[in-house]
């Protein structure tokens, strides 16, 4: 396992296996330390949603072992596990007529009252989180007319407010354009530095994982390999991500040709 | 609201005079006649509309957010169906063997308590499920093939049973508020009461469910609880009104999306008892229409609110997007 960072890692895999009915992906080995951002990347249908769900608990992985601040994912309650951990899938359903304020504050479920009232301390919360995003102009207008980018920032800013040591993140650019793209990366680093959180976020978008991100998981054709950018660009190991072997990573170019 | 019921009181088959109503409540002098309509009648019919349109309107709000469907309510799910199920079984299953219920005091709460029993029984074999379907799409699913297998044994049986028992059982589908007397009143009211303090508790995670399913157990919301709950709180109100009033439909569908129309506000903090209040006073509306002012006869109460619910679900099918 290569660990080159010495940041005390918050979330572990080891031999893990996944899948749904029957294991797609095996022998995971990675960890993930506290403030670090962390790109997860592979082919299409590889498992990297398959991964993010079972880290989150809403999947029961095969076997190995998934730990968070060395505890099994099993052995969290749901409230302690969404402590740790907050989940945002790559589309969040939108409802109409729900106020942005509203929508953000719905991050606060484990802290409200039975009435699902937010304190004082957590109303400034939603709404700093909600600056932090950038969409402090929109806080009390309807949130199922916002823009694919500004939800996804939305969605972002109410798992902001969820406070979970580890924020995870399916494919968070999937839908959106170039900008958008850059924009939300660009946020996410900004939350891993500023709130010092572990961001685990699933792209296509390899050269800006490579960039901005302090590891990154390879969900390779063969083997799980894991590791900060350089390294694994001397290991050619972006080169095992397809199952085509003519496609080899150009460091170069900063391509795949 | 006040008015709503104010016209329920006064029209009828007998139009009473606003003053005499004012005498009324206030302690004034009466004839015996009004106290003859009003006491045994008008009061308790428009408290048990009022009483149904709420457990109707909370319990599809619930739904419609539990399935994420706009058209979903406790009709959709086979609850009105067991319900069904359980009266017919009551009316013409005791009637094939012979058994006859004499008295009419017996018969309502025989009739009462089978569709309850029904009803529940159809959320307990949801409940039963509902941990191994994955999703609540296939729920609901689940839960209309129920309703259809549930249609046709009441066909078969209506099919084979005698004229009079068949007679009965359809006056009870056509769904109707009066013949209620304060006893049955007292228990109808609790029940609801029940149903509604649930769904009021059930507020938080029904706000939390708007986030996507996925999304809401990373919240950390216990999603089987959750369904149990909404489900449990459902019969209570749902199968409650079908056991005393009839199945009546629409009602669950139209209310929350005029809720939704009219407040503008998906919170459920303000959705909740918008739909109540909105229930209570449509369901007057309706049954003050059924009473057909100044006529001896009364239209079933379905019909109605069939006429008030089919515009507006049309509407919602054809233009509004629901999430």
């Amino acid at each position: 396992m290569i660990d080159s960072t010495n940041i005390k890692a918050v979330l572990r895999l080891e031999n893990l296996s996944l899948g749904y009915d029957r294991i797609i992906y095996r022998d995971i080995n990675g960890s993930a330390g506290y403030g670090q951002m962390v790109a997860v990347v592979g082919a299409n249908g590889m498992g990297k949603s398959t991964l993010l769900r079972s880290v989150a608990g809403i999947l029961k992985y095969h076997a190995g072992k998934i730990e968070i601040e060395g505890k099994s994912v099993e052995d969290y309650s749901s409230r302690d596990l969404s402590l740790k951990i907050s989940y945002v899938p790559s589309q969040s359903p939108r409802t109409k007529n729900l106020s942005l304020f509203d929508m953000v504050s719905a991050g606060c479920y484990s802290r409200s009252n039975w009435l699902g009232v937010i304190g004082k301390e957590d109303n400034e919360f939603v709404r700093s989180a909600i600056k932090m995003v950038g969409l402090e102009q929109f806080t009390e207008r309807d949130s199922s007319l916002l823009s694919d980018g500004e939800f996804q920032r939305a969605a972002i800013a109410r798992s902001l407010v969820q406070n979970s040591t580890i924020m995870l993140l399916d494919e968070p650019t999937a839908f959106l354009d170039i900008a958008n793209r850059i924009t939300t990366v660009k946020l996410l680093k900004d939350i891993a530095l500023r709130e010092n959180k572990t961001i685990i976020f699933s792209t296509h978008d390899l050269l800006q994982a490579i960039k901005l991100c302090d590891k990154i998981w390879v969900m390779g054709h063969n083997n799980f390999l894991e590791g900060d950018p350089e390294e694994l660009i001397e290991k050619g190991a972006f080169d095992t991500m397809f199952k085509d072997s003519s496609l080899r990573f150009d460091p170069k170019l900063f391509t795949f040709l | 609201m006040t008015i709503l019921v104010l016209l329920n009181l006064i029209l009828g088959s007998v139009i009473i005079p606003l003053k005499e109503i004012f005498s009324f409540f206030t302690g004034g002098e009466t004839s015996k006649f009004v106290q003859d309509i009003m006491v045994p009648y008008r009061i308790p019919k428009v408290i048990t509309a009022m009483l149904s349109g709420v457990a109707l309107s909370v319990c599809g709000l619930q739904m419609q957010t539990l399935f994420r469907n706009p058209l979903a309510d406790p009709f959709i799910l086979g609850i009105s169906s067991g319900a069904g199920l359980g009266v017919a079984i009551f009316v013409m299953g005791f009637s094939a063997f012979g058994i006859t219920i004499s008295s009419s005091f017996a018969a309502s709460i025989g009739t009462a308590l089978s569709a309850w029993l029904g009803a529940f029984g159809v959320t307990l074999l949801l409940l039963a499920v509902s941990s191994r379907l994955r999703d609540n799409s296939s729920l609901l699913i689940f839960g209309i093939m129920l309703g259809s297998v549930v249609s046709a044994i009441i066909s078969l049986m209506q099919y084979l049973s005698s004229s009079s028992a068949l007679k009965v059982f359809v006056l009870w589908t056509m769904g109707s508020f009066s013949g209620l007397n304060p006893s049955q009143i007292w228990v109808l009211f609790i029940l609801i009461m029940c149903g509604f303090a649930l769904s009021v508790y059930n507020i938080k995670d029904l706000n939390a469910l708007l986030t996507g399913e996925a999304y809401a157990r990373s919240l950390g919301v216990n999603l089987e609880s959750t369904r149990r709950r909404i489900l449990i709180a459902t019969t209570l109100l749902a199968g409650s009104v079908t056991a005393f009033c009839g199945p009546i439909g629409f009602i669950g569908i139209a209310v929350p999306h005029i809720a939704r129309m009219l407040f503008k506000n998906a919170n459920h903090k303000v959705l909740m008892p918008s739909a109540a209040l909105l229930g209570a006073a449509i369901m007057v509306f309706a049954d003050t229409i059924a009473q057909l002012p100044g006529q001896p006869g009364v239209i079933p109460i379905n019909t109605v609110s069939a006429l008030i619910g089919v515009p507006i679900i049309l509407m919602i099918v054809l233009k509004t997007r629901f999430v």
